[in-house]
């Protein structure tokens, strides 16, 4: 029911929220404006336009982030946004890369493709920012071929898509930029985090699986890719019910869910549809394991629900590479938006790509895109942020950037890999309890197709 | 009387030479080593025209139904929608999700207009028989019904994803960006202003004035032996034909179509838009859909220089639309350039 | 799970659709426009209730009457303010109308109560039955075990009272006679003395109080945010025309139908097909529309 939201909104529903869009305009509004770097202006201008500013120091670089200011995940973005501007803050605080200025102009898409298409031209053409620093799955796949053709490099913390695992990076020669597909992901795709849930399901004997899930991409996909690992690996799904997001009531598909005997069931929704849907299993009294998607390990969900939900654990990725502590430590210093799985990817999709403009020497596209992978590999000295990465990069060494989110080794074709940690509700909240080592995980992840 | 009004007649044959002529120009580009160069700072301009001049397919085609013969439709977004998913579908290489056919495109993109004129057809035989606002809710559920079936069905229509992978003929014969983006705009504002040229012509024509006599009033048509079913079904028909076209040449420009292009918010800023022209006419309809549009670009560059966060500049400028439509309707009723008489409202 | 559970849980919803229904009903019959801002008024009753059950705070029946009362005032104000100055020009602006004061009211709660959603606490007992016997046809079990939660029973029981008094103020006293007299005949009910205006204030009142009681319904099973209303309007909306436009006892048998058909394909659709339900929902809406245009109980509204 209630489903409209999709694609009826005027604005709203939770599924399409609307806010912006109500006008048509689809959500846009607006400009608004970056307040990117530590300035809080952004407006726009400063950028250096990667193609006049040449091998010449420029006095301040501006980097492109396209952003949920509004929409239906626009309450993801507070922690994306804070993560940003803190690392634009320490980068600047370490004298900046090349010494310049480093800014971000942020320009709201709504998450909405047609809106996506003219924020990122906007970005590229106008303000002139050599590298851009967001997109999400369902911006990126539809605008595929569009946003190749701007030979841009971008660095999202956002998709998960399964889409991803074999497109963009630079096909593991950094040099030659003909076979570039100039999307990068510090966030580890869906394939990655999902096998390590379902890994963690298996490990621990809950061999047949309910699953109850939404209809959008990102909730289908967190589905596709934990049920791949886990059928092909011995699990069994008893029944699978996908319902419409921001409905008043899910019972009648939690009771056909329920029909069905399995050990555990897996939610993929969006929080507040889940809060619904989640009230009404504690209300039914169903019990049984839930396992969640890695977005609902949130205070929230665990407020609204009540005990019912204690035991209940997410798989979520990111927030176990090397430099975690720095990037907290900055971070917290920064404001109070809560941390959420693509936070510190924010912070490393940042970090690369002020390290990738230090190592060549210019803040062009091509030279970003081309030592993006050389800045991240093993290889070279580790460094944990930019500070670390300067320094050795002015001493003539070569690099290897430790990430926040994971160890940020940028595969072939963009991705990284990292180990999954598993979080489990209790009294207060949700809490890591266990982890899932990337080795593990690696095993299912076929070589070269990641 | 506005400028646009004074303007000689004939505009019709005017829209055609000048469609005619941006397609031979557009062509040239597209065909010939022949290179444009367009400042980058104009990108997002041309970006938004181009999105512009589709969307002014939509409106043309919604204007002959609700301008010209009172069909409230709204749910007009279902058959852009139809349109570029059969034309993607059909067209495609090798989506990612969905099913891709290959087919040239050519014959893809005629059968996205088929599509959709067919879908016109059945909503209009079922529906049209329904009074006003009660039309409005059938098409609106239609869309619906239509969203939901292309989300939900993930083997066939790609789900959210959408299909990928569809052919772009004019990035396929030109490889530098400019020229390409040139090219576009003219070729599809070339096929917009002929479809202008072809509106114009078929609503000057006295079958034009059965269809206004219809939205007039429509008891009387009928006594005067018209059959108003007749009438009424091919206004439907060639609107949902234009949407469909419309949808097709989206599908061949964004090599790609999802859900996403094909929100409500579609069907809402062309409403906006025609009724803030003025219905019934092409040309200022045309110029309504130009200043929502142009309105919503701008605002994307003001932000800057108003004091306030931009998620409170977002809602706030959504206010601001909702309450331009209310105003338009209470005070200006025939929109900017309409006429009140032919439209009947009261002033 | 047997179909006796499935129907009490397509009641329930329908019990929400049909207290808002009701009302969207008696707009359209008197004032004779379909108002697309309906939904914004469920949601501005949605945020009085949690204002007055958290800021102020007072129990949650109180918080619901002030819901009702706030909806009341918010829809008379609106009405005077938007719908009564164009009232003549017929029912097309009056719908644009409604979708442009749709979109103000939904941006201006998000610009000052922010996106974030909010809930209303609230606790819940759930009463079992589990000794009902099964009664099976093939694999279809009509009986079987239920539980109904604390909630579903204040849901059904507002939706109820909600009847009866609704049927006492249309059947019983002057204003509600006068009102079936307008919405059969507006110029007859002129001629014979009734003040129109007054009849339309009412029905805006009373519109208004039933969407507050809905809003804060559905904010206490879901949550309040800009949108509570909104995503469900489409549900109202098709629920009081599947039972003839107009016609508030067309418009509870509408939303139960659409009720029952919500729980119904949920349960029964093939898997792959489970998240289509509310085109189900629309299908419905159009097949009825099609083969009878007056509804289940209302007027003709083909003009030809």
């Amino acid at each position: 029911m209630v489903g409209l939201a999709g694609c009826v909104s005027f604005g709203g529903g939770e599924g399409s929220d609307d806010d912006g869009s109500g006008d048509g305009s689809g959500g846009d509004d607006g400009s608004e404006d970056g307040s990117g770097g530590d300035d809080g202006s952004g407006d726009g201008s400063g950028g250096d336009d990667g193609s006049d500013d040449g091998s010449d120091a420029p006095e301040t670089i501006s980097l492109g982030q396209p952003a949920s200011l509004s929409g239906q995940w626009d309450f993801l973005q507070p922690g994306v946004s804070q993560a940003t501007d803190a690392a634009v803050a320490h980068i600047n605080e370490a004298g900046g890369p090349l010494d310049a200025e480093l800014e971000v102009i942020r320009r709201d898409t709504a998450v909405d493709p047609q809106e996506a298409r003219t924020v990122t031209t906007q970005l590229i053409e106008n303000d002139g920012v050599p590298a851009i620093v967001g997109l999400f799955s369902s911006e990126i796949n539809p605008l595929w071929d569009f946003l190749q053709d701007f030979e841009v490099p971008m660095v999202t913390p956002w998709p998960g898509s399964t889409f991803l695992d074999t497109r963009g990076g630079d096909k593991g020669t950094p040099e030659d930029l003909s076979d570039d597909e100039w999307i990068w992901r510090t966030v580890v795709g869906d394939t990655v985090h999902t096998s390590g849930s379902a890994v963690y399901a298996l490990e621990n004997d809950l061999d047949t699986l309910g699953v109850l899930n939404g209809t959008t991409e990102g909730e289908r996909s967190y589905v596709e890719g934990f049920l791949s690992v886990y059928e092909d690996n011995g699990g069994t799904v008893a029944e699978r019910v996908e319902v419409e997001i921001g409905g008043s009531s899910y019972q009648s598909a939690l009771s056909r869910l329920f029909d069905a005997e399995f050990d555990a069931f897996l939610v993929s929704l969006p929080l507040e549809s889940a809060i619904t849907a989640l009230s009404d299993w504690a209300d039914a009294g169903y019990g049984r394991q839930p396992i969640l998607s890695d977005p609902l390990a949130q205070q929230d969900l665990v407020d609204q629900v009540g005990s019912d939900i204690h035991g209940a654990w997410a798989g979520s990725p990111g927030q176990s590479g090397p430099s975690y502590d720095t990037f907290e430590e900055v971070y917290s210093g920064q404001g109070d938006a809560e941390i959420n799985a693509w936070t510190p990817p924010a912070w490393d999709a940042m970090q690369v790509i002020a390290l990738a403009i230090q190592r060549a020497g210019e803040a062009t596209p091509e030279a970003i895109e081309r030592n993006l992978g050389p800045v991240s590999r093993d290889g070279g000295t580790a460094v944990n942020n930019f500070a670390e990465g300067k320094e050795a990069l002015e001493n003539g060494e070569e690099i290897s950037y430790q990430g926040a989110a994971t160890p940020t080794n940028f595969t072939q074709h963009g991705n990284v890999f990292g180990s999954v940690t598993i979080s489990t509700a209790g009294e207060n909240g949700f809490e890591a309890t266990s982890e899932v080592p990337a080795e593990d995980i690696r095993e299912y992840v076929a070589e070269g197709e990641y | 009387m506005s400028a646009l009004d004074r303007l000689p007649s004939g505009r019709g044959d005017r829209a055609l030479i000048a469609g005619v002529a941006c397609l031979l120009v557009g062509g040239l580009f597209a065909l010939t080593p022949l290179q444009a160069s367009l400042p980058s700072a104009l990108y997002v301009f041309v970006e938004v025209g181009i999105t512009f001049v589709i969307y002014g397919m939509l409106v043309l085609g919604l204007d002959l139904q609700y301008g010209h013969t009172g069909l409230v439709n709204f749910g007009h977004v279902v058959f852009f929608a139809v349109g570029a998913y059969a034309t993607a579908m059909l067209a495609a290489q090798d989506s990612f999700a969905g099913i891709a056919l290959g087919y040239p495109w050519p014959l893809a993109l005629l059968v996205g207009v088929i599509a959709a004129a067919l879908l016109g057809l059945v909503v209009s035989a079922t529906s049209i028989r329904l009074r006003d606002d009660f039309l409005a809710i059938v098409t609106l559920a239609t869309a619906e019904i239509f969203h939901s079936i292309f989300v939900n069905f993930e083997g066939i229509f790609g789900g959210n994803v959408g299909i990928l992978g569809v052919p772009r003929p004019i990035a396929g014969l030109v490889g530098d960006a400019d020229t390409r983006m040139i090219a576009t705009i003219l070729v599809i504002g070339g096929v917009t202003l002929i479809t202008l040229a072809a509106v114009t012509r078929l609503t000057d024509a006295p079958y034009g004035r059965v269809l206004r006599a219809i939205r007039a009033d429509e008891l009387v048509t009928r006594s005067v032996g018209k059959s108003t079913i007749v009438y009424k079904t091919q206004a439907f028909v060639y609107g949902a034909a234009l949407a469909g076209l419309a949808g097709g040449l989206f599908a061949l420009y964004n090599g790609a179509v999802a859900p996403g292009f094909f929100t409500i918010q579609v069907t809402v800023t062309i409403w906006i838009g025609m009724l803030l022209g003025g219905a019934a006419n092409h040309r200022a309809v045309l110029a309504g859909l130009a200043i929502i549009m142009g309105l919503r670009l701008v605002s994307r560059f003001g932000l800057s220089v108003t004091p306030v966060s931009g998620d409170v500049f977002a809602a706030f400028r959504l206010v601001v639309v909702g309450l331009i439509l209310i105003a338009v309707i209470r005070f200006r009723p025939a929109g900017i350039w309409g006429d009140p008489q032919e439209l009947g409202v009261d002033q | 799970m047997g179909l006796l559970q499935e129907a009490i849980f397509g009641v329930v919803t329908g019990s929400y659709i049909a207290i808002a229904a009701i009302g969207f009903t008696l707009i359209y019959g008197i004032v004779n426009m379909i108002n697309f801002a309906y939904g914004e008024y469920l949601t501005l009753g949605a945020f009085v209730g949690f204002l007055a059950a958290s800021a102020i705070p007072v129990p949650l029946p109180v918080a619901v009457v002030l819901a009702m009362i706030g909806g009341g005032v918010i829809s008379i104000v609106l009405a005077r303010g938007f719908f009564t100055p164009i009232n003549h020009t017929g029912p097309v602006p009056m719908l644009l109308t409604s979708i442009g004061l749709g979109i103000a009211i939904r941006n201006a709660i998000r610009l000052f109560g922010g996106r974030s959603a909010r809930y209303i606490e609230t606790e819940t007992t759930t009463f079992r039955f589990d000794g009902v016997p099964d009664v099976a046809i093939g694999s279809l079990d009509l009986l079987g075990g239920f539980f109904v939660t604390s909630e579903h029973l204040v849901v059904v029981g507002s939706a109820v009272a909600v009847f009866l008094a609704i049927h006492a103020l249309l059947t019983r006293t002057d204003v509600g006679i006068a009102m079936r007299a307008m919405g059969d005949d507006e110029s007859l009910a002129r001629v014979r003395g009734i003040d129109t205006q007054l009849i339309r204030d009412s029905v805006w009142v009373l519109a208004g109080v039933l969407a507050g009681l809905a809003g804060v319904l559905m904010a206490i099973q879901t949550n309040v945010s800009s949108t509570t209303g909104f995503s469900h309007i489409l549900q109202i909306l098709s629920a009081a025309i599947l039972g003839g436009a107009g016609s508030p006892y067309g418009a509870i048998i509408g939303a139960y139908v659409i009720g029952l058909a919500l729980a119904i394909s949920t349960a029964f659709l093939p898997s792959s097909m489970t998240g289509l339900s509310s085109a189900v929902a629309f299908a419905i809406l159009i097949a009825v529309l099609l083969v009878k245009p007056s509804g289940i109980a209302g007027t003709e509204v083909r003009e030809a």
